[in-house]
């Protein structure tokens, strides 16, 4: 794992620098397994970052989170960079950016941190209950050792682990400009196993799960929210002149709202789960951008946020495109 | 009032009687809890922490038709609910019940609100004592206790083998007579009291009001906000999962000529909440919309109604993705207040 003192003494040096205005990281959170994520801008709060398996949330998705409101008359725009550290799966939401050209490559300080795996939150209650105190974490090639507030539980890794985590094909950043730490063995794969279990039930069974979880969405929009890849200015799920999508909550704009979502996923989708992970009634999202990846990949042999000189998926068209998806 | 029991086996029994009420309880859907219709008695569990979405909705749906109409016609048909229609919430929080007594304020306000108010009448209100308060819960701090009795017209107890039922109101009485209870003693009364009293010394956190309605307004313009709302996702899981919040739009839809005018809640975390037509936005950042959830509730909401707009039942420190901490915020204003008057 990381040094953290190397971690904040690089924060604290590129915070530094006359060229960046924040940096996007983790901090100890309040409470809980997960940390919370920090947005600093000053060198001196640099001692706050931490890394460990608590910092499940992907700093990528708070670039474009940040408002740019109108210059006044006579003043610049502030053009400084945004140091952001990733973890190997955090690094393609970047990859993706860059490819989609959300920004330039030059107005991101990639600082990267090669990761054996994030705590999923839902676990670790699971497994030692909720709690009010401060958690720590390590990680090993076989365990994760949880401290929650002085008192140390371990237990195997694949038990508390985001199952991205257990299926993790980029351990290692795909893009950065610093490594913090050394870069990791790749420990696991990912065969597709979630979605043939999905797919062994009956149009029937789809039906009625999708009916089951939808019913519970409440439109919260955290999954949008917190999407890395959903960075429009204006969603057309909120836009409200023209509105495309009832601000009524029922199945049908429910499922309206979570399928248009999934489409504009599409081969875009990099796969940190934290549309998942922030659902506070526990939408299986992920089970919708997982089929659209597969299909992606078995279709268009195409992996979205690894390449950075890649084209975007569906602006690109090859003649021996497959065309049996279209009816 | 009364004091009444039943044995834990007799909860569907108990809930069967309730022949002239459509009955509300805790419902999971994976490990997600929220109130629904009873349809099988035998499958309502009282043991559980609390509800992922708060029973606000009882009163104050998520989506709710006004009235209907035809396009091109100008008669309208109105929804309001029915008043007599009773209904009965059985295992509600005190925390959600003291928040319905917060809203009251807004709803009867200067337009008395008839769907809300006839919900509220028509609903008896059967609360669950805490005995093991969540890790986020903060209701003392609040006007809140686990055994708070404010807004409930009845509490049961969890002794262990059995439930007591203290009545507060008529209509608690109604409903133990309803549900045919059998009468407690001296014996159970005092064992509840006793449960109380140790619930409320096992919540762990806390945050002393004191100065803050007053307080916040001096940090209006102040940086302190953006040290949360830098890492705010702008999403509604706070607002949407808090009992008190009570903000709608309200729109029109129509299926062909068959239309409705809804209301639906809406959230000041949204950027469109306070979009005016024009385009400009008045909290145009997470800043001033961060500001505006916490200000309301600790300091604007008090202003006018005289209570704090938050019974401290710790959903929006659960559920934040981003570990905005409400307690830490409202900790961390004091020594941001102290701070800039030093420098001043």
């Amino acid at each position: 794992m990381v040094d953290e003192k190397k971690l904040q003494d690089k924060a604290r040096e590129t915070l530094s620098r006359d060229d960046v205005r924040r940096l996007i990281g983790w901090k100890r959170s309040t409470y809980g397994y997960e940390a919370a994520p920090a947005v600093l801008t000053d060198a001196s709060e640099a001692d706050q970052l931490i890394f460990d398996p608590t910092c499940v949330q992907n700093p990528a998705s708070f670039i474009s989170l940040e408002e740019k409101k109108p210059v006044p008359r006579g003043q610049e725009p502030d053009t400084r960079k945004i140091a952001v550290m990733v973890k190997g799966c955090d690094s393609r939401a970047i990859v993706q950016q860059l490819v989609e050209k959300a920004y330039n490559r030059d107005d991101v300080v990639v600082l990267g941190i090669p990761c054996i795996g994030v705590i999923d939150r839902r676990k670790a209650e699971k497994l030692f209950g909720e709690t009010g105190k401060q958690v720590k974490a390590k990680v090993d090639k076989e365990k994760v050792a949880v401290d929650i507030g002085g008192d140390v539980k371990t237990v195997d890794r694949k038990d508390i682990l985001m199952d991205k985590c257990l299926r993790c094909r980029y351990p290692n950043p795909l893009v950065s400009d610093f490594l913090l730490g050394d870069e990791v063995e790749k420990w696991a794969d990912d065969d597709f196993a979630d979605v043939d279990e999905f797919e062994k039930m009956t149009p029937e069974e789809k039906w009625k799960h999708w009916d089951e979880q939808l019913s519970k969405c409440i439109r919260c929009y955290s999954c949008k929210s917190v999407c890395p890849m959903c960075y429009c200015v204006e969603c057309v799920v909120t836009q409200q002149k023209p509105q495309w999508t009832r601000r009524s909550t029922d199945i049908s704009e429910n499922a309206a709202y979570h399928l248009q979502r999934a489409w504009h996923l599409a081969g875009r989708c990099i796969e940190c789960m934290e549309c998942q992970r922030v659902c506070p009634v526990d939408i299986p999202i992920m089970e919708l951008n997982r089929k659209m990846t597969r299909e992606v990949k078995e279709m268009f042999d195409y992996e979205p946020g690894v390449d950075a000189e890649a084209e975007p998926l569906l602006a690109s068209y090859n003649p021996q495109d497959p065309e049996d998806y279209i009816m | 009032m009364g004091d009444y029991k039943f044995a834990k086996d007799k909860l569907a029994e108990a809930l069967s009687g309730l022949t002239d009420y459509e009955v509300f309880a805790p419902a999971a859907v994976g490990d997600v809890l929220r109130f629904k219709v009873v349809e099988d008695p035998a499958s309502v569990s009282l043991d559980y922490d609390n509800t992922t979405v708060p029973p606000k909705e009882l009163m104050f749906p998520q989506t709710e038709t006004l009235f209907k109409y035809r396009l091109g016609q100008t008669d309208i048909e109105p929804t309001v609910p029915d008043a007599s229609a009773k209904r009965a919430v059985v295992g509600i929080r005190p925390c959600d019940a003291l928040a319905y007594t917060i809203v009251d304020n807004l709803y009867g306000w200067d337009f008395p609100d008839p769907y809300y108010q006839q919900r509220r009448e028509a609903t008896t209100l059967v609360g669950l004592a805490c005995s093991d308060p969540c890790a986020n819960c903060f209701c003392p701090s609040v006007g809140g206790a686990p055994a708070s009795e404010k807004g409930l017209d009845a509490l049961i107890f969890d002794l262990g083998d059995a439930y007591y039922v203290k009545t507060l109101t008529d209509k608690g009485e109604e409903f133990a007579k309803a549900a045919g209870l059998e009468a407690a003693g001296d014996a159970e009364a005092k064992a509840a009291a006793k449960q109380g009293e140790e619930a409320l010394g096992k919540v762990q956190r806390s945050i002393d009001t004191a100065g803050i309605p007053e307080h916040l307004p001096e940090l209006y313009d102040d940086k302190f906000w953006e040290q949360f709302s830098d890492r705010c996702l702008s999403c509604g899981i706070c607002t949407f999962l808090c009992p008190t919040c009570h903000c709608f739009d309200i729109q029109d839809e129509s299926e062909g000529f068959d239309s409705r005018r809804a209301r639906m809640w809406d959230t000041c975390m949204f950027a469109e909440y306070t979009r005016h037509t024009s385009g400009h936005n008045p909290r145009p950042t997470r800043k001033e919309r961060t500001r505006n959830r916490i200000s309301h509730k600790y300091s604007y909401f008090p202003e006018k109604f005289d209570v704090i707009a938050c019974v401290g039942c710790g959903r929006c420190i659960n559920n934040c993705p981003v570990n905005i901490d409400i307690v830490d915020i409202l900790e961390k204003s004091k020594q941001a207040g102290a701070k800039e008057a030093k420098t001043a």
